[in-house]
């Protein structure tokens, strides 16, 4: 089930009514809310319903025996064995085509012929960020930063329906101890999590998907047919529809969150006004971003031993965090890119002063440099969309609407954040029925921009 | 061990309202949405894939449907955001219109020269007119074949159009009625050879003769679907001036899915006889599923290559590369070039 569909339409009112009422009976509300959101994600296919509670049940033994291990070196070795397992499924479903297809083709040109069966598996929505969270969760119980949480509160954390698609990384200790204790009925921010959900549905289908029609798809499918004017504004707009999309989808998994009485941590911070990497990557998707520098990057050695090791983890940090994106080398080197570009901000910290411009400048313009191989996938689809970027020629795609849509949605992140969270805050005082209001609204208004083609999948749904 | 530390996310700053609130908000949104897109959310209900979600969405849509058929409140949404609307898929030559395909009294139709493909005849084909536009089209199965298709064919000097619709079906009506939008794409566009891909989306029930609806995957349905895929076929070939490359559908992962994909291989066969002459059907089946058998992967330049999508349905896009290989193929072959 996704959210912008008149399923969720119907589903969310209905769990939201029920999951009020039976707040403050938590023996009923916890089952009643692991059932609904067993629900929501079994609209998938039901059988990805299995591969979740599997997961479940593996880290939850996992996280009791590393609690109840007698030494830290059996600690080590049941959470290395749990992560093992959930890493087995991630690779199985993710990555095992890729790899098989990979090294298939490596023993065909050294004349071994292809000795793996190759297969696609259909991959489980959600698997990446399912994986991720229970990772998380096993690893702190290891770490003593939480004790292993019951069974249900457990199931209740993997599963709950608005963040099992495509999260935010909810780490286990920011959200099962909201699990203690019921939500208070009497201070929800409403409000905001109606603008938040206002925002999202904006952000995906009147801006994302918009832009996605008009200029990316057609120019990223065959850039041989255009050249640099639109094939450079391709790029900005890519930029923009990934941001609106991503962006999008986890301000509606807040807001619905946030109505239920949960808070999820932030996960996009205006990422377009970041004047070096390091900051890039503190604005972007930063709930992957803390997982791997938590769960990677630190445990790998951080930056504690010496320059060499640090470049070394920042390239092994990066390039894997592309790889979590999907099987491709696209991916790959959309990480090694970024962990590169780390890596030298890292040498020159200190030593080359630049205006505050010139970097928001060169950081930004990598950034959507980097888009182009995120986008493409595949290296020679890359290079034939870099090549075009030399070949001057007409803008065909230059439309106001789009050129429009690529400033608003770059330049609101350029503008000073109080007059943003001002409006905001005017928003989220309106009274509820002016909410509901708006918020049909925007609906029926988003709505009516739904074009014959229908309204594509997120792109974080993939990963 | 450290002691344990909830980090429990800041909530935003901003007022606080009771959860009722929350409850009066959220319904009261969802009741505009049924008072205002009743009969849409009955059209997207009956155009869902059988099961647990569609019967919710019909639960709720036929009754907001027939409220909506009284009040003027979906009347009034639809006019006040028209503006906003893409483009309406209109004109002549939708399906809805039509008698039904099995009624009586048809009797036995004259065969038509353009029944047979000339080469079968071993007679000199008519040469079609040089190929300025190509038009790629279908449902999601149109991608990335349409993308495979215009890489390939960027240097010649034929126009590509790519023109895929998501989750449509020539069985469903609702989001796009293909009988209206093959010819407005005819009309529009003017190709001289068109590429359909379509079929991820089948085995919607079909209206028969007296009010009957048809269930797939049985010979009235495949009749009536066959209907439809004529009459487009008919379309896009604007009179025998146009080439038409219909691809049929490999066999897809999921048994059930297998049915609709025969029934609709099958309709597809049956429909082109009367356009030999023009309409070609590339085997896409015995390419990737030879014997209706599924698999994954393939032997391609003499190494197994994984074909398919994961979802067991699409071509991935070395799948699309070697469809797109055939229907270029074919498209030289009546062409030249």
């Amino acid at each position: 089930m996704v959210f912008p569909s008149y399923e969720f339409a119907f589903f969310f009112p209905v769990v939201l009514a029920l999951s009020w009422a039976l707040m403050p009976r938590p023996r009923l509300w916890k089952p009643f809310i692991l059932a609904a959101s067993y629900v929501f994600y079994s609209a998938a296919s039901p059988r990805y319903c299995l591969l979740l509670a599997g997961i479940t049940v593996a880290n939850q033994i996992g996280a009791v025996l590393v609690q109840r291990a007698p030494s830290a070196r059996r600690r080590t070795l049941i959470t290395a064995a749990t992560v093992a397992v959930d890493l087995g499924a991630l690779g199985v479903f993710k990555y095992y085509g890729f790899f098989a297809d990979e090294i298939g083709r490596f023993l065909d040109s050294i004349g071994l012929g292809m000795p793996l069966p190759l297969l696609t598996l259909a991959l489980p929505i959600g698997l990446s960020f399912i994986t991720f969270q229970a990772i998380s969760y096993v690893v702190d119980v290891k770490r003593g930063l939480i004790p292993p949480a019951s069974p249900l509160d457990f199931a209740l954390y993997l599963s709950f329906f608005p963040h099992v698609v495509a999260g935010p990384i909810v780490r286990a200790r920011e959200f099962i101890p909201q699990l203690a204790t019921p939500r208070n009925p009497k201070n929800v921010a409403v409000g905001a999590g109606v603008v938040l959900i206002v925002l999202g549905l904006i952000k995906k289908v009147a801006i994302a998907d918009y832009l996605a029609r008009t200029v990316v798809g057609p120019v990223f499918g065959v850039p041989e047919a255009y050249d640099a004017p639109d094939v450079a504004l391709a790029a900005y707009a890519y930029a923009a529809q990934i941001y609106c999309d991503f962006s999008g989808y986890t301000d509606i998994a807040i807001g619905v969150a946030l109505l239920m009485g949960f808070v999820f941590p932030q996960n996009f911070n205006s990422p377009y006004r970041a004047t070096s990497f390091r900051d890039f990557w503190r604005r972007w998707h930063m709930t992957l971003s803390r997982f791997l520098r938590d769960f990677l990057y630190i445990p790998l050695g951080g930056n504690r031993r010496g320059k060499l090791r640090t470049a070394l983890n920042l390239m092994i940090t990066m390039t894997l965090g592309g790889l979590w994106h999907g099987a491709a080398w696209g991916f790959v080197l959309w990480g090694a890119m970024h962990g590169a570009c780390l890596v030298v901000e890292h040498q020159l910290r200190g030593r080359v002063s630049a205006p505050g411009w010139l970097r928001w400048a060169i950081v930004f313009n990598v950034v959507v440099f980097g888009w182009i191989l995120f986008r493409t996938e595949s290296l020679d689809l890359a290079t034939a969309f870099i090549s075009r970027l030399a070949v001057p020629g007409p803008a065909t795609l230059w439309a106001p609407a789009a050129l429009a849509a690529i400033v608003v949605v770059i330049g609101f992140q350029l503008l000073p954040p109080d007059p943003l969270e001002r409006f905001r805050l005017r928003a989220a005082r309106l009274p509820a029925p002016a909410l509901g209001l708006v918020l049909a609204g925007v609906v029926a208004v988003v709505g009516a921009t739904v074009p014959s083609q229908g309204v594509p999948p997120f792109i974080y749904f993939q990963f | 061990m450290t002691s344990p530390q909830p980090s429990i996310p800041k909530a935003p700053r901003g007022r606080r309202l009771r959860s009722r609130d929350a409850i009066v908000a959220v319904a009261l949104a969802a009741l505009l949405l049924v008072l205002f897109e009743g009969s849409s959310i009955r059209l997207s209900g009956e155009e869902m894939q059988p099961g647990f979600e569609r019967d919710v969405v019909l639960a709720i849509g036929k009754p907001a449907g027939w409220i909506a058929d009284r009040l003027p409140f979906d009347e009034w949404g639809d006019e006040a955001l028209a503006f906003l609307e893409d483009e309406e898929v209109g004109g002549a030559g939708g399906f809805d219109g039509r008698a039904p395909a099995a009624g009586g009294g048809r009797g036995v139709p004259p065969v038509p020269p353009d029944s047979f493909d000339p080469s079968d005849l071993g007679v000199q084909p008519k040469k079609p007119r040089p190929l300025d536009t190509l038009l790629v089209t279908g449902d999601s199965l149109s991608m990335p074949l349409d993308v495979e298709i215009a890489r390939r064919a960027a240097d010649g000097d034929a126009e590509v159009l790519r023109d895929p619709h998501i989750g449509t079906g020539i069985s469903k009506t609702g989001l796009v009625d293909w009988g209206k939008l093959s010819t407005q794409q005819v009309r529009e566009h003017e190709p001289d050879a068109v590429v359909v891909f379509i079929g991820a989306n089948e085995g919607f029930r079909l209206p028969g003769p007296r009010g009957r609806q048809l269930e797939c995957c049985g010979p009235e349905w495949a009749a009536e679907y066959a209907y439809r895929v004529r009459r487009m076929m008919n379309t896009y070939r604007q009179g025998g001036e146009a080439r038409v490359y219909w691809l049929t559908l490999p066999a897809p992962r999921d048994g059930d899915r297998q049915e609709i994909a025969r029934a609709v291989n099958a309709a597809i066969s049956v429909a082109a006889e009367p356009y030999r002459a023009q309409v070609r059907v590339l085997d896409m089946s015995e390419l990737f599923t030879p014997g209706g058998d599924y698999r994954d992967a393939m032997t391609v330049d003499g190494r197994r290559q994984i074909v398919r999508e994961a979802d067991g349905v699409h071509l991935n896009g070395t799948g699309a590369g070697i469809a797109a290989e055939v229907v270029l193929d074919a498209v030289r072959r009546d062409f030249g070039g």
